[in-house]
């Protein structure tokens, strides 16, 4: 890349070749007006606030869409382009109903900003007022038409980095509008709700329909940067903060690694419903659960849990935890019942993922599960399997970075699933083996990828023979499946340089270790070690409660609780959790003692005799594992509604 | 030295601006050594008389404010806007978007307490008009104090600007639409 220089505004300035008038404006601090620029997003010239006079060239140039060359002169603030740039504003007030004193954008909004730049007092023109309509369909996301101003950037977003390619536009000239899907409304479309559209918009057109109107720039309020422990993605979160409230969760940078968020990011935790349990509960003589001190409801359970202890010995006790809680919480569970109570029945919600994997990864002989790819290593694939997982439901940013390798790479995307292919259009194959019968279809797979690419090293060898004897016509008709998809399938897997396999709840849910044992033998002869293959595993910090030793490494315990059951006490650690599972509930009223430490009430806390408030991830620091084994650390962003009495 | 004399009046408005400018507090009192108000809100004074200043709140939504407008624009040398509404039409535009007749159902007829309703139509009731319009659609106006509704330091910062002989515009770092 060679290095040019030009003049802007009598000043020597130097950038590449390549780069956009724009470009070079920005990088050497030139301040040039701009409305439908967004930095990462590829540029459309749409508003035309960027214009430059250019020395030789007719008329003034957008800035966006112009290449600089060697020995330009350019001219970025004349009069005659401050003319130009006041009367655009003038007209974009006019084309739309744009009346601050209504808006949730007002403060902070790029439109307002700009009148406000070229002391819009007046406008010259006469106002066409539309009649636009609101659409107001979606859980999350609002749209008004009558404030667009058709800069596209939530489209090119939605496209480019969301993936989803949900918002385009409709119509034509005058008629011109935002639309999602085919002129469907936002909340009946494709839309995930990731809310990236909502940070580009410059001015009030997409709001959210969480704390709008609750922050206003002069008023005070702090942001805080943390993670988001939510699922395992592990994205990066910026909160705004105003009287210990979180009135908005947003992504730091969009462009960044792990820098889109997802409607779960972003708004579940603005928009959470479920009552906090503040403050200890202790279940009296009628049965009814009381507020107590901490002291008391500590004292309460160590005590019970000694008794019983004492009386029926240490196997009598049972914990369970979710991996959605902080490694130091699960560190604090783990420490009072394996080390003081003497207990080695403890087990992980997702326990039977983790026997499940470590089973099929020792059946296959292959890596273990924290030497899987990273996530970035998906946008860079050319070819992605998905097997039994909806990413879209459980960590709806993957869904984007398959999405993204779709476009940018154009990569092929592989579906194997009985129930349902989350990509749709997107799909090249969609393998649908008839009742779950994946086993065959992975077989033939592996025959046809063997028959068709380079083998390297032992284990790939390995894996082709073991499939040798396998005919691919019986297996594809045995899971009722055309062979021809199939072997589309495996040629477009072997031809593929960045191949990629990616599992999830479905295959999880199956509890099949030679289904699984397959998928990774998949990952396995088309890859290296490394880079080839990705579980979803189902919770923000399943990989951290793993690594720490809290899955139990055999059996699930809640298989204790049967009818013969010596089980009496279960520790369960909730977290975050809601949790309404009626089996588990059901078992666990039948113990002489359940406590349960959670954040919020459920139908299990509900149960329980003795309950402990949990600090809720934003109310203190934690570390977590992502999905893909990176550490990470949350900080607080709100004060701890523990301790404090209701109401007060 | 004359007083310099002004007259405000407010069209299609709620009267925010007006609260506003009295919002200046004790500056008032330098003010009025140097300005006499004649027809104004805060006077009660109904009748037109030739002023320097003329300044209006609010937009124009029927035929009432137009003539009002027009007369005050009449008996001014300068004329002021004051608020979103009188510079771009601001919270009353929101009807503009609507059908006139529309609005004079829902407003007269259709709305949840009336009973029996009837759209005024008596001769003197002044007619509203097909969309309201910022004032610099209907007459010319030299100076601009936008905010919704305008800070009271905005405000006297204009005011100072006229007096010391100077037609006002608001610097960047002032400018304020809520």
């Amino acid at each position: 890349m060679s290095t040019i220089t030009l003049t802007i505004d009598g000043q020597q300035v130097s950038g590449n070749e390549g780069d956009t008038i724009l470009d070079i404006c920005n990088a050497s601090g030139i301040d040039i007006p701009t409305l439908c620029h967004f930095q990462g997003l590829s540029n459309s010239g749409a508003c035309r606030l960027c214009v430059v006079e250019v020395e030789k060239e007719r008329k003034p140039v957008p800035s966006c869409m112009y290449p600089a060359r060697d020995g330009l002169v350019v001219h970025t603030n004349t009069e005659k382009l401050e003319k130009y740039r006041r009367l655009i504003l003038e007209l974009l007030f006019t084309e739309r109903n744009h009346p601050c004193a209504y808006c949730v954008a007002s403060g902070n909004c790029e439109l307002q900003n700009l009148a406000y730049r070229y002391q819009m007092d007046n406008v010259r023109y006469s106002y066409s007022y539309p009649n636009l309509k609101v659409d107001a369909v979606s859980d999350y996301l609002v749209i008004d038409h009558n404030r667009c101003v058709l800069c596209g950037r939530c489209i090119r977003m939605c496209d480019e980095i969301a993936g989803i390619h949900t918002l385009d536009f409709g119509n034509r000239g005058w008629k011109n509008t935002i639309c999602a899907d085919l002129n469907k409304s936002l909340g009946e479309s494709s839309c995930i709700s990731c809310g990236a559209c909502l940070q580009a918009c410059p001015t009030g057109a997409i709001s959210s329909k969480f704390g709008v109107y609750q922050v206003k720039p002069h008023e005070e309020y702090d942001t805080v940067r943390s993670i988001c422990p939510v699922c395992g993605v592990g994205c990066e979160i910026e909160a705004t903060v105003k009287e210990n409230r979180i009135v908005k969760i947003e992504s730091p940078d969009l462009m960044a690694e792990r820098g889109i968020l997802c409607y779960k990011g972003r708004f579940s935790e603005v928009a959470r419903d479920h009552s906090r349990i503040s403050s200890p509960l202790i279940k009296d003589e009628n049965g009814n659960l009381t507020q107590c001190s901490l002291a008391d409801a500590s004292e309460a359970a160590n005590s019970r849990m000694k008794a019983i202890k004492q009386r029926y010995g240490a196997s009598s006790i049972i914990g369970l935890a979710s991996s959605q809680a902080s490694d130091e919480t699960l560190e604090r569970f783990n420490a009072m019942l394996r080390d003081s109570i003497g207990t080695d029945l403890i087990d992980t919600f997702d326990g039977d993922d983790y026997r499940l994997i470590m089973k099929a990864h020792a059946a296959a002989g292959s890596t273990s599960p924290d030497q899987e790819s990273t996530l970035e290593d998906i946008t860079r694939a050319d070819c992605i399997v998905i097997a039994g997982a909806d990413p879209f439901e459980t960590n709806p940013v993957v869904g984007s970075y398959i999405l993204r390798a779709v476009k940018h790479n154009n990569a092929s995307l592989i579906v194997i699933d009985s129930e349902k292919n989350p990509f749709s259009f997107n799909t090249s194959v969609w393998l649908k083996p008839q009742k779950n019968r994946y086993k065959p279809v992975l077989n033939a797979l592996l025959k046809a990828i063997a028959d068709n690419r380079e083998l390297k090293g032992a284990q790939q060898k390995k894996i082709a023979t073991s499939v040798e004897e396998v005919d691919i016509a019986r297996s594809a008709k045995d899971a009722g499946i055309e062979s021809t998809e199939l072997n589309k399938a495996a040629l477009l897997i072997a031809q593929s340089t960045h191949p990629m396999v990616i599992y999830g709840e479905r295959i999880l849910s199956l509890q099949a270790p030679d289904v699984l044992a397959s998928i990774i033998n998949l990952a396995g002869i088309c890859g290296d070690k490394k880079g080839t293959i990705v579980s979803l595993k189902r919770h923000g910090n399943s990989m951290g409660a793993w690594k720490m030793g809290i899955a139990h490494p055999e059996q699930s315990v809640i298989s204790y609780l049967g009818n013969k059951s010596s089980v009496k006490v279960a520790y369960i650690l909730l977290a975050e959790e809601y949790c309404d599972n009626a089996d588990l509930i059901d078992g666990l009223k039948k113990l002489d003692c359940v406590i349960v430490e959670a954040s919020y009430q459920s139908p299990l806390t509900a149960i329980a005799h003795i309950v402990l408030p949990c600090p809720t991830w934003m109310e203190s620091s934690g570390t977590y594992t992502t999905l893909d084994n990176i550490t990470k650390v949350t900080s607080p962003i709100i004060r701890s509604a523990v301790g404090a009495t209701p109401g007060g | 030295m004359a007083k310099v004399k002004v007259a405000t009046v407010w069209l299609e408005a709620c009267a925010g601006c007006h609260m506003s400018f009295l919002d200046i507090d004790e500056a008032i009192v330098d003010l009025a050594e140097l300005v006499e108000f004649t027809r104004s809100p805060i006077t009660d004074i109904k009748e037109f008389s030739d002023v320097d200043v003329g300044i209006v709140e609010g937009a124009v939504g029927n035929t009432e404010e137009e003539e009002t407008l027009k007369e005050l624009r009449a008996h001014c040398k300068i004329l002021m806007a004051w608020g979103d509404c009188a510079c771009f039409g601001g919270v009353c535009a929101l009807r503009s978007t609507l059908d006139r007749e529309d609005v004079l159902r829902r407003g007269y007829i259709e709305t949840e307490s009336t009973y029996e309703g009837k759209i005024p139509c008596a001769p003197g009731v002044p007619e509203l008009l097909e969309t309201v319009k910022p004032i610099n659609q209907v007459v010319k106006v030299e100076c601009y104090v936008p905010g919704c509704p305008p800070d009271a330091k905005n405000i006297h910062y204009a005011l100072t600007e006229l007096l010391a002989g100077r037609i006002p515009v608001l610097p960047s770092e002032l400018m304020r639409f809520d």
